[in-house]
């Protein structure tokens, strides 16, 4: 068995980190990414003309039954095919969580909008504003309210996501973790490290935004 | 335009078609059997992290932290490539050689452990939403706690659960899928083992979507009729 | 100026309002009164196009609420309303809630929208509470600003839906005072309520309704001390102790 030997990781370190950071670009394009489709999609899943709603519905609805790993995989062979070449395996990540995330975000939009109090719409419909100016003014600063701590877990949940990108060989910090893995075959020391590594950012994250949601406090 | 061709046939020629079916018989296996572990794991967490008694509370509470802070994929490799580690070295090749389909039933304990602590949280909310008032009007009657948890709680506590739970059952299903990076032969493993052989990772990867999607469709009609059955009026909200 | 014609709505299979028919003239106040699921808060919602009708028709003032051409956002500057609810918006002060149609709707100046919402408070009487959000408010104060956002359009017509009926006893009055003040002061009001006697001091008329139908009308008089139907007395009893 031997003892633990963290040297692995020390000789390594550059080659981890190097993984680490394109985990962190990768998150940061699938939330910005996700997050404006997303809201495209959370509005037309609130929309009360049918060609708009049914589509949105649909597409929700097919992306939130699958897999990940399965769209990664989708999303790997598709985008070589539509533009004739291959593009490299971070776009076609890229747009496979974009997307795929997207569809997460329209439901925490959705929800968010339609928890506020129908009366509110009301009354702002009886002053005689209308659609845009209530949605503007009234309905949406309130949902932002709501809406932001299940956005801030999401945004947790896509960092942890991107380690699924390992399965078309994309180098981000699972798959260097691997990588050295197979090197070295220390296995418990890097899985280990890789392990608290995503412990510590992901705690981090969480514990910040339980602290932002309680400091905001709620409105009603 | 398109320098692709086509091939759908492959989803139905054989021996492509019976690796798929076997598949799908491996991501139902491992989907079931880890679930009913999740629940149990999960159910005796989540009710640690309500009990008045400090230190079980705050070992749940660790527990929950922690694997959900890792991705499921970091943990199941760490399953896998890591943990036999410890054992020692006669151990560790017995369950390598010896145990058919290690990997299925490692996968088992990750996705398990994994999934129970998303259970626990679920469990955990779906107690506390029972006000306390509850509490009191059935201790007022002269029932002892014991009572009261078997016959007003837990009964409660369930049917408020049912909509997370089933969010989680369908995760569960979802999340079988990572298994494929361990050699388990499920249902996105075949898929791919299609395109190894065929080349059409198209036509393969839009298959398994399909096998997911009607998985996922039968799940939440086979919940839905279960939360008819055992509906209390106005205590789930429903409508758009 | 507010003729009601034939109005009928159903919820699916559940009819809501049969045939209902009422002409309300300028100035007038009437009382809707009735015991629940009558149908007296939908058929007032009917009236500013907060809630749809499948037959008959509304007309006010000369415009039909049936006839597609009609522009309902302008129509709804002339009528105003208050919830049972209050519904403030609670990321608002008192002010900036009066404020904000005027401002968006009437594209009137900032002070202007300012001055003319603290004329308001002062005529609900709580000119000092202009600042504040509904979230520290009391609910007497709360329900007295929205009747000021909803006199902030300077509507002809103003619509109560039970007004008093999510406040504190204590509360009731100094709601009931800015109300009847407001009718004094020859403002056509409908409002839905239970409190008899607001009704007695200054309805013109009291409709009774039940099932969705009008059953009995009434000036004040007539209708408490001789309800004509049975139906009215039974009502009448349970809520007059």
């Amino acid at each position: 068995m031997g003892g633990f030997d963290f040297k692995v990781i020390v000789d390594n370190f550059s080659f981890l980190m190097s993984g680490l950071l394109t985990t962190f670009q990768l998150a940061i394009i699938a939330i910005s990414g996700g997050l404006i489709l997303g809201i495209l999609l959370g509005m037309a899943r609130l929309s009360s003309r049918p060609y708009v709603y049914y589509p949105a519905t649909v597409f929700v609805n097919f992306l939130r039954s699958l897999p990940l790993i399965l769209v990664i995989f989708w999303f790997y062979f598709l985008v070589p095919i539509l533009a004739g070449r291959p593009l490299g395996d971070f776009l076609s990540a890229s747009i496979a969580f974009i997307v795929f995330e997207a569809t997460y975000f329209a439901e925490i939009i959705r929800a968010g909008i339609q928890s506020i109090p129908k009366g509110q719409m009301q009354a702002a419909y009886s002053t005689a504003l209308n659609y845009r100016q209530m949605m503007g003014y009234v309905v949406v600063p309130q949902a932002m309210k709501n809406m932001i701590p299940s956005l801030l877990t999401q945004s947790v949940i896509i960092f942890q996501d991107t380690s699924l990108a390992y399965v078309i060989g994309l180098k981000e910090f699972l798959r260097s973790g691997s990588i050295v893995d197979s090197r070295e075959v220390r296995s418990l020391e890097i899985y280990a490290f890789l392990g608290v590594v995503y412990f510590l950012i992901c705690f981090t994250m969480s514990t910040l935004s339980k602290r932002w949601e309680r400091k905001k406090g709620s409105l009603r | 335009m398109l320098a692709y061709e086509f091939r759908w046939s492959v989803l139905w020629e054989l021996p492509y078609a019976v690796w798929m079916l076997e598949g799908i018989w491996t991501t139902i296996r491992l989907g079931l059997i880890s679930w009913v572990f999740a629940l149990l794991l999960g159910i005796i967490v989540g009710t640690c992290r309500v009990t008045p008694y400090r230190p079980l509370r705050l070992i749940a509470t660790a527990y929950t932290e922690f694997f959900r802070d890792i991705p499921l994929l970091v943990q199941l490799f760490f399953w896998y490539f890591a943990a036999p580690r410890i054992l020692p070295t006669s151990v560790e090749l017995y369950l390598y050689r010896e145990v058919p389909q290690a990997e299925f039933w490692i996968t088992v304990i990750a996705l398990s452990i994994y999934t129970s602590s998303r259970v626990a949280e679920q469990i955990r909310s779906g107690m506390q939403s029972i006000s306390q008032d509850q509490f009191n009007a059935a201790l007022s009657t002269g029932l002892t706690h014991f009572q009261m948890y078997r016959y007003v709680t837990i009964p409660l506590a369930i049917r408020i659960m049912i909509p997370p739970l089933t969010t989680e059952f369908l995760t569960i299903f979802k999340n079988t899928s990572l298994a494929m990076t361990v050699g388990v032969l499920e249902t996105t493993f075949m898929s791919q083992q299609i395109e190894a052989y065929t080349f059409r990772g198209l036509e393969a990867t839009t298959g398994a979507c399909i096998v997911y999607l009607i998985i996922t469709m039968m799940v939440v009609s086979g919940m839905g009729l279960l939360e008819k059955k055992l509906a209390v009026p106005g205590l789930i909200a429903r409508g758009r | 100026m507010i003729e009601i014609v034939n109005v009928s709505k159903w919820f699916g299979k559940f009819q809501v309002l049969d045939k209902v028919n009422e002409t309300i003239r300028r100035s007038q106040v009437v009382v809707i009164c009735g015991p629940s699921g009558s149908g007296k808060s939908t058929l007032l919602k009917t009236l500013n196009g907060l809630e749809e009708f499948q037959e008959g028709d509304v007309i006010i003032d000369g415009i039909s609420l049936k006839d597609p051409n009609t522009n309902l956002n302008k129509l709804r500057q002339k009528i105003g309303m208050v919830f049972q609810r209050f519904e403030l918006y609670p990321h608002m002060t008192a002010v900036q809630n009066i404020t904000l149609a005027p401002l968006k709707v009437k594209k009137m100046g900032k002070e202007e929208a300012d001055q003319k919402a603290m004329a308001l408070l002062e005529r609900v009487g709580i000119a000092d509470q202009a600042n504040k959000y509904p979230g520290n408010l009391s609910g007497g104060q709360q329900q007295r600003v929205a009747i000021a956002r909803a006199l902030a359009m300077e509507p002809d017509i103003m619509l109560f839906d039970e007004p008093t009926s999510a406040l504190d006893p204590e509360m009731i009055k100094e709601v009931l005072d800015v109300m009847i003040n407001l009718a004094k002061s020859g403002m056509t009001m409908i409002v839905v309520t239970h409190e008899m006697g607001f009704a007695k001091e200054v309805a013109d008329e009291i409709i009774f309704m039940d099932q969705g139908r009008i059953i009995e009308r009434g000036t004040d008089k007539s209708f408490f001390e001789n309800p004509k139907t049975d139906r009215a007395r039974d009502f009448l009893n349970k809520i007059l102790l």
